[in-house]
C-alpha cells in the first residue's frame, strides 16, 4: 500500500469514527423523537444549576482518583521489591498479598472496607475509606507492572553498574529505575483510566463522587437514562483523554527497543500496520 | 461457630454463586462473539466500518462498566422501552458489550502481530485467501490472543460483581443480604472465596498457558 493510500485510509477511518459517534447521537435523538427519551427530561440540563451539581461530583472524584494513584504509587514500588528479591518468608507474604487482592473484585474491597471500617473503630469518611480500598487494589495491580518494569532492564546493566562499585540503591535509581519507568508509563496511565473508572462503585457504597451525585440529580428531575447518558460522556472524555496521552507516550518510544509492558483489562501495545 | 451463619444459609449462596457463574459464562460468550466480529470488521472491513467499530471500542472502553448497567437497566426497563426488567439479562448484555469493546482490541492485536509479509509471501506461493488466513494467519494470531483474552475472562468475573448494583442476585448480593440480616462477617468471607474459587484456578491457568504457548513459539 502506498503511503498515499494510507493516508486517504486514515482518513476514512477517522470519517467512521465520527460516523460513529453519529450513529450514537442519531439513536439517542431518534429515541428522544419516539418520545421514550421526551425532551422535557433533558430540560433540567439547560440549568446551570445542574452542571454545577454535577460538577461537585466531578470534584470528588477527582480527589479520590488523584489520592488513590499517588498512594498507589508509593506503595508499589516496595511491593515490587519485595516480590523480586526479598528473602523468602517476606516475599512469600508478598506474593499472596498482591495475589490475592488482584483476585478480589474491587467492588467487594469497597464495599468490604467503607461497611467494616466503623467496626474498628476508626472514624474515617466514607470516601477515604473507599479511597483506601482503590488504593490496596490499585497498588497491587502497579506493583505488578513496577516488577515487570523493573525485570524488563537486562541483567548485565545490573551487574555492570554493580560491578563498578554502584550500592544497590543506587543502582535502581540512576540505571534501572529511569528505564524502567520509561517502559512502565502507558501501562500506569491505562491503570489509571481503570482507576477512574472504577471510583463510580463507591457510589453503591454511599460515597458521594460523580455518580453519586448523577443519582441524586435524576431521582429529583425523574430522568434516569439521560443523566447516565451525561455521566457516561463525562466519564468517557477524561478517560478516552487519558487513553490518548497513553497512546502518544507509546508512539514516541521505538517499540523494537523497548518493549511495553501491560497493564490490566489487557492494554494492548499499539501496533502499526 | 464460625461459619454457623453461611451453614445457616447454604441454599442462597449456593444460587448465588450459581448466578455469577452462568452471569460470567453468558456474558463471555457475548464478548467473544461481539469481539471477533468487530475485530474483523476492524482489520479487513472498509475504513469507513472500520472507524465505526473504533468508535464502539473507545465508547464502551472509556466509561465504567457501572454507569453502563445503570444505564441498560433504566433504558431496557418497562417505563422506557420495556425490553426486560430482568435484573440477569441485563448484567449480561451490559457486561457483554462492555467486555466485547476490550475483547475487540485483543483480537485485533493478534491479527496485526502476524508480519504482513507472511501474508505476502503464502498468497504469491499459491495459496487462497481464505488458506491464508487459516493455515498461516489464525494459527499464530490464536497464540498471541489467549494470553489476554484469559486476562480478559478474569477481569470479566470480577466484574460479574458489579451486577448486584443493579440488583441481580449473584454471589455479592446474596452475601450482602446475609450480612445486613445477620451482622456478620461470615458471608463477607464468603464472598471473597466464592470470588477466588472462580479467579484463581484461572489466573493459574492463564500463566501456565502463557509459559506453554511462550516456548513453543
Amino acid at each position: 500500500m502506498t503511503a498515499a493510500a494510507r493516508a486517504v485510509g486514515r482518513g476514512a477511518m477517522r470519517l467512521g469514527a465520527y460516523l460513529g459517534l453519529a450513529i450514537l447521537v442519531a439513536i439517542i435523538i431518534g429515541l428522544v423523537a419516539l418520545g421514550v427519551l421526551p425532551a422535557a427530561r433533558w430540560a433540567p440540563f439547560a440549568d446551570v444549576r445542574v452542571w454545577r451539581f454535577l460538577g461537585e461530583g466531578l470534584l470528588a472524584t477527582v480527589q479520590m482518583g488523584v489520592a488513590a494513584l499517588v498512594a498507589s504509587l508509593i506503595l508499589s514500588l516496595p511491593l515490587a521489591l519485595a516480590r523480586i528479591g526479598a528473602p523468602a518468608p517476606v516475599r512469600a507474604v508478598v506474593i499472596g498479598w498482591i495475589e490475592l487482592v488482584r483476585a478480589t473484585p474491587v467492588l467487594a474491597l469497597v464495599l468490604g472496607i467503607v461497611l467494616f471500617m466503623p467496626r474498628t473503630g476508626l472514624d474515617i469518611q466514607p470516601i477515604w475509606a473507599a479511597t483506601l480500598a482503590l488504593t490496596i487494589y490499585t497498588s497491587a495491580v502497579l506493583a505488578e507492572i513496577v516488577r515487570a518494569g523493573i525485570l524488563s532492564i537486562p541483567r548485565g546493566e545490573v551487574e555492570a553498574a554493580r560491578s563498578l562499585g554502584l550500592p544497590y540503591a543506587a543502582t535502581m535509581r540512576l540505571v534501572v529505575l529511569p528505564q524502567a519507568l520509561a517502559r512502565m508509563t502507558p501501562a500506569i496511565v491505562s491503570q489509571l483510566i481503570t482507576l477512574v473508572k472504577d471510583t463510580s462503585l463507591a457510589s453503591i457504597a454511599a460515597v458521594p463522587e460523580l455518580l453519586g451525585f448523577a443519582r441524586s440529580s435524576f431521582t429529583f428531575y425523574g430522568n434516569p437514562v439521560e443523566t447516565l447518558f451525561v455521566v457516561a460522556c463525562i466519564f468517557f472524555v477524561i478517560c478516552y483523554t487519558l487513553s490518548r496521552i497513553s497512546r502518544r507516550l507509546e508512539l514516541h518510544r521505538p517499540a523494537d527497543v523497548m518493549p511495553p509492558v501491560l497493564g490490566e483489562e489487557g492494554l494492548q501495545p499499539v501496533v502499526r500496520a | 461457630m464460625f461459619g454457623g451463619v453461611i451453614l445457616d444459609n447454604l441454599g442462597i449462596f449456593a444460587q448465588g454463586y450459581l448466578a455469577t457463574v452462568i452471569l460470567a459464562v453468558a456474558a463471555m460468550a457475548l464478548a467473544l462473539a461481539i469481539g471477533t466480529v468487530a475485530a474483523s470488521i476492524r482489520v479487513w472491513g472498509p475504513p469507513f466500518a472500520s472507524g465505526v467499530a473504533g468508535f464502539y471500542v473507545e465508547f464502551f472502553r472509556n466509561t465504567p462498566l457501572l454507569v453502563q448497567l445503570f444505564f441498560y437497566a433504566t433504558l431496557f426497563a418497562p417505563r422506557n422501552l420495556g425490553i426486560t426488567s430482568d435484573p440477569v439479562v441485563v448484567a449480561i448484555i451490559g457486561i457483554g458489550i462492555y467486555t466485547g469493546a476490550f475483547v475487540t482490541e485483543a483480537i485485533r492485536s493478534g491479527i496485526l502481530s502476524v508480519d504482513p509479509r507472511q501474508v505476502e509471501a503464502a498468497r504469491s506461493l499459491g495459496l487462497s485467501q481464505v488458506q491464508t488466513l487459516r493455515l498461516v494467519v489464525l494459527p499464530q494470531a490464536i497464540r498471541t490472543v489467549i494470553p489476554p483474552l484469559g486476562n480478559l475472562s478474569i477481569a470479566l468475573v470480577k466484574n460479574t460483581s458489579i451486577a448486584s448494583a443493579i440488583s441481580a442476585r449473584e454471589i455479592l448480593f446474596v452475601g450482602l443480604l446475609v450480612q445486613s440480616r445477620t451482622f456478620s462477617l461470615e458471608p463477607f468471607v464468603a464472598i471473597l472465596a466464592a470470588y477466588w474459587s472462580l479467579t484463581i484456578p484461572l489466573s493459574i491457568a492463564v500463566s501456565r498457558l502463557e509459559r506453554r504457548l511462550a516456548f513453543s513459539r
